[in-house]
């Protein structure tokens, strides 16, 4: 009953909460749709190592029941193996669904916002298999969760977040939980601060770390299985209208990951693309 | 023949005592990109009437001009900026409605909407007695309102009699 429950405000509620539309391209960010607002997004993430590149491209799809409220759903698939460890910045083989409540908007001046968001989710197997490692694994579902509070304004964006995964057990296997955090600062040229059918640009630094807990197998912990990195590297997002396009790379700052049980990982890339469709929907009299 | 010529008198003169909203200049908080302003276009283009949008990014400001014969309500372009997550502040409005109340007390009230506001003058008071009965076309300041509310005081700039 009680895990019948946990589900339940899982699926009302999501997890993941990157790369999309306004944000940045690896961080938590704080922008949710508008009411009615559709916004669906693809992209291409890549992790490089010393045991090859893995691939994954993050399908996700978002709908806003209310200014501050949006489900979404994200489907991602992998190709290519790096046998790295688990990660939740960089989508992987799970699907999720769940959703993101702004649950405080202070509106200050023109073009500037503090805010906060809280997302829940359901994270589930995806039909394809790990590589490496995780692959051996029995697969059971997880609840993702995060927390992002920060500044948008014409010029600068601030937004520091973090969130916690943590799957269940199956088969006496499990994945292992995963704590992510990041910390970003864009910046928009004031040159580049234009009407909006123009192109509207604006460049990110987004420093982002992972811890992933030890993996469990056959009900052992697997020696040196856990993991922290810290990544950091820029990246630009270009929206034209209700069409945005991303890209960003990052660099280790710290890898404290045992290279017996996985690859070494050297870089990380990624590219989106997010269409907004916004409502035209209004209330009559 | 008769009852198309009275059917196209009356439409005539509904027409030419319209109360209407002409023009809504509404100061926007918290757009900080090309989305926020587009989803405020969209959202404005839906109301029906509206006949050009303009959004300025850097100033706020959303400079909406309404068609001819519109029943737009002030309301919908409330909620227009609050579905996006954003906040409006005061809006200057030009509006066609007809005069009641009072000298003392004016009202406007815009036909075709429940919009109904209380006049009270910007800066110095003017004698709208002569005015009171007829269709006036006002420009004014609608001061910043709550959360799905309308300002029930318009504080005007200007009142003239609507030709």
């Amino acid at each position: 009953m009680k895990s019948l429950l946990v589900l339940a405000c899982a699926i009302a509620l999501t997890g993941t909460a990157f790369a999309a539309d306004h944000g940045p391209v690896f961080s938590y960010a704080t922008p949710v749709n508008s009411e009615r607002e559709f916004s669906f997004d693809s992209g291409i993430f890549g992790r490089s190592g010393t045991r090859g590149t893995q691939f994954s491209t993050g399908s996700g799809f978002g709908y806003g029941i209310t200014p501050h409220f949006t489900v979404n759903t994200l489907l991602p698939a992998t190709f290519g193996s790096g046998n790295l460890p688990e990660s939740r910045i960089v989508p992987g083989n799970e699907w999720s669904v769940g959703a993101s409540w702004r649950f405080q908007h202070s509106v200050t001046s023109v073009g500037k916002r503090i805010e906060s968001t809280a997302s829940l989710g359901l994270v589930v197997p995806g039909p394809q298999q790990d590589s490496g490692v995780l692959g051996s694994l029995h697969r059971a579902p997880g609840i993702a969760g995060s927390l992002v509070t920060g500044l948008a304004s014409r010029s600068q964006y601030v937004w520091v977040g973090g969130g916690y995964t943590r799957f269940a057990e199956a088969s006496h296997d499990r994945r292992p939980d995963t704590l992510s955090w990041s910390a970003v600062y864009g910046y928009r040229p004031s040159n580049l601060r234009r009407g909006y059918d123009k192109w509207d640009y604006r460049g990110f630094a987004e420093l982002t770390g992972e811890h992933t807990g030890a993996v469990r197998s056959s009900g052992l912990i697997l020696p040196d299985s856990s993991s922290t990195t810290v990544w950091l590297g820029p990246s630009v997002l270009a929206i034209y209208k209700n069409i945005a396009i991303e890209g960003g790379v990052q660099g280790p700052l710290f890898r404290d990951v045992s290279e017996s049980v996985y690859g070494r990982e050297r870089i990380r890339f990624a590219i989106n693309l997010s269409y907004l469709k916004y409502s035209s929907h209004t209330s009559s009299h | 023949m008769k009852t198309t010529f009275a059917l196209g008198f009356l439409l005539f003169t509904s027409l030419a005592a319209h109360a209407e909203y002409e023009q809504v200049n509404l100061t926007v908080f918290g757009m900080d990109c090309a989305p926020c302003a587009h989803a405020i276009h969209v959202s404005m283009k839906g109301i029906q009437g509206v006949n050009t949008v303009d959004v300025d990014l850097n100033t706020g400001l959303v400079a909406i001009k309404l068609t001819p014969g519109n029943s737009a309500a002030m309301h919908q372009f409330n909620e227009a900026v609050e579905k996006n997550g954003f906040t409006h502040k005061d809006a200057t409005i030009i509006v066609r409605g007809q005069l009641s109340g009072s000298a003392q007390a004016p009202f406007l009230e815009v036909s075709g909407t429940k919009d109904r506001y209380a006049l009270t003058p910007l800066a110095s008071g003017m004698d709208l007695s002569g005015l009171l009965g007829k269709t006036v076309l006002i420009d004014g300041v609608l001061p910043q309102s709550g959360k799905g509310k309308v300002s029930d005081t318009l504080r005007y700039k200007s009142v003239t009699e609507a030709k």
